[in-house]
């Protein structure tokens, strides 16, 4: 029972983000979003940009441990 | 009387009497001298204290508009502080935090170079002490880097007061441009401590390697007094925006792979300083105001966020994401404060950090800078990816945890309450911090366009996260180091100076057998100094690399 715990509280928070998620975009279809720059407000386009720009920076990330990550004790040897 | 006695300086000389007060008084006398140089924030604006000495008129204590929301901050900061360690009994590390917090202050206070220069100094001779309390020997080189670096952003700002004085006759703040070489050497000085591109090692060398209470301290006063000294001397500067702007993005990426979550908050202070800087370079009253709001609402969350994951190496003894994880069950009030210190670093509505970021990027938006506009929303997604999801994410979820740990004990509580309940009412109520910002200017942060286009940003962002997480592509966390720009003094240097430096040597020695014998047997009758193993190649420390090496560009640069 205790092992599910973070499971089931991860299945729940995901349930409510994604519910979130489509309720945020149909309120893009409900009103006109303005923006600074006119490309921004094509529907649901700072959703995309998040969704993008995360994992853009994640999988960068992730490719640079290539050429960034070395071993914990790197500066003491 | 009280209203010509500098702010701060009562907190620096109650920090010297700390040794004479029995332990269990310490800290109410330390909130007590907190209390009383906060006195000085009713004073109002002007200038209140001058002295006259050896032909300079040092500014002593001023303050206006500007200096009036930084000063608020830091004595709030100072309080946090205090109180986050009240259970603390190393008096050193107290004597050191109070003088830090009151030569920040002092600092704010400053009405001309020379004085500023003074109380820069003290807040890197002060502050040393904090990094050192973390009384490890990884602690102990880390101090000793980090002075280096802060005494020669001092010294840099010596040189460039003194070569404005012998120029212009002036030495009064004043706002200055880059067409003349004190602006460079000045603006370099505040660089240093602000963390710009390249120069941004000490932090998150230093910041990390500080005790559980030390940490909160570094992170509020040095790189804020760095943005107040920027706002008021290079507002408009253009290149402050790009520089700005590289800051805001590329500490997201280091912040990813980075697996000490106090690391990762120091990359984030990192970013977070970008968007201030930004501000600074775009130089209108609006941004302005952004950049003083921005620097206000973080001391508060970066303070929460590092008080947090303070009570976490309190508790669970290390701050590694990959031996962390599980703790919400043991530590429930740590975990919903450091919730609320992450979303409001990630600026969710409602919170206090997007009250002060929507300033910024109105500004930008208004004035259709559309490049540094996305650049500053894209790292907006990377401030929700390392503060906002992964320091919660790996300290309090991840995985289940088998040891069992304590709850953080009720000082530390106290503490972050009072940092998240004031996250939560600057974001509820923002019209009290526009209030205190240096211009008056009308804005309504919580417009619908507004709330929705963050919410999406921010919701699918973390619906991102999801998803990376469920198909197993986002990275596992790597007991590792992550290189970053301390490297080429930890490492680069002293790889080209130790050879170097032994060539020299050798050559000196090759020299001093053909050459010196005979000079040395002149000098010394004594056959014991004619021994050659008597000669030792020497190689400087690293520190003495770095410090030979800055003494080096800086005589360049004044020859030039």
């Amino acid at each position: 029972m205790k092992k599910n715990d973070l499971k089931s509280m991860g299945k729940s928070f995901t349930k409510c983000i994604l519910i979130i998620g489509v309720l945020l975009i149909l309120l893009d279809f409900t009103f006109h979003r303005h923006e600074y720059f006119s490309f921004a407000e094509i529907y649901g386009f700072p959703a995309f940009f998040g969704f993008v720009s995360f994992v853009f920076i994640v999988m960068l990330g992730k490719w640079l441990r290539k050429f960034l990550m070395r071993k914990e004790d790197y500066y003491d040897q | 009387m009280i209203s010509s006695f500098i702010p701060g300086l009562i907190m620096i000389i109650t920090s010297f009497l700390l040794p004479t007060i029995p332990q269990y008084f310490r800290h109410p006398a330390m909130l007590l001298s907190v209390g009383l140089s906060a006195l000085s924030l009713f004073n109002g604006y002007g200038t209140f204290l001058e002295w006259d000495i050896l032909g300079l008129n040092l500014i002593l204590y001023q303050s206006d508009s500007l200096t009036l929301p930084f000063a608020i901050i830091f004595h709030i900061a100072a309080i946090l502080v205090i109180i986050f360690s009240w259970h603390s009994k190393n008096l050193m590390e107290h004597m050191a935090t109070l003088a830090y917090a009151g030569s920040a202050i002092g600092a704010l206070h400053a009405g001309d170079f020379f004085s500023l220069f003074i109380w820069w100094e003290a807040t890197a001779l002060t502050s040393v002490f904090i990094v050192f309390a973390g009384n490890t020997n990884a602690a102990k080189d880390a101090a000793m880097r980090y002075l280096i670096i802060q005494v020669s952003s001092g010294v840099l700002l010596l040189i460039g007061a003194c070569l404005m004085l012998y120029q212009t006759g002036n030495h009064n703040l004043a706002v200055l441009d880059l067409k003349t070489n004190f602006g460079i050497f000045i603006f370099i000085a505040f660089g240093i401590k602000a963390a710009f591109p390249l120069l941004n090692g000490w932090l998150q060398d230093s910041y990390p390697e500080s005790s559980v209470t030390g940490t909160v301290a570094l992170s509020a006063f040095t790189t804020k007094l760095a943005i107040y000294a920027l706002a008021r001397t290079f507002p408009g500067t253009d290149s402050l925006i790009w520089i700005g702007a590289i800051m805001t993005a590329f500490p997201v990426f280091f912040a990813v792979i980075e697996n000490d979550l106090r690391r990762v908050l120091s990359f984030s202070l990192n970013n977070q300083l970008g968007f201030m800087v930004v501000g600074i370079g775009i130089g209108t009253e609006l941004s302005l105001n952004g950049t003083v709001a921005h620097a206000f609402v973080h001391i508060i969350y970066k303070a929460l966020l590092f008080m947090s994951m303070g009570a976490v190496l309190y508790r669970a003894g290390t701050t590694k994401a990959s031996e962390l994880g599980g703790l919400y069950k043991y530590m429930p009030f740590t975990t919903i404060f450091c919730i609320i210190g992450a979303m409001s670093i990630s600026a969710f509505p409602l919170f206090s950090g997007f009250v002060a970021k929507s300033l910024i990027m109105s500004s930008l938006g208004g004035m259709g800078m559309v490049l540094i506009y996305f650049i500053l929303f894209f790292a907006s997604a990377g401030v929700l990816e390392h503060s906002g999801i992964k320091i919660p994410y790996f300290a309090f979820f991840a995985h289940e945890r088998k040891n069992k740990v304590k709850e953080a004990p009720i000082n530390m509580l106290i503490a972050m309450g009072i940092a998240a309940f004031l996250c939560i009412a600057i974001g509820v109520f923002p019209k009290y911090l526009y209030q205190i910002l240096p211009y008056a200017v009308e804005y309504q942060p919580y417009t619908l366009d507004h709330v929705i286009s963050q919410l999406q940003l921010l919701v699918f962002a973390i619906i991102a996260f999801l998803f990376l997480v469920k198909f197993k592509l986002y990275p596992s966390e790597i007991r590792s180091t992550v290189l970053n720009s301390d490297w080429f003094y930890r490492k680069m240097l002293p790889g080209i100076g130790k050879p170097l430096f032994k060539k020299i040597g050798l050559l000196t020695d090759s020299l001093y057998k053909n050459l010196g014998l005979s000079f040395k047997q002149v000098l010394s009758k004594s056959y014991k100094f004619s021994n050659l193993s008597y000669i030792k190649v020497t190689t400087p420390s690293f520190a003495g690399t770095i410090l030979i090496s800055i003494l080096f560009i800086m005589l360049v640069i004044v020859l030039v």
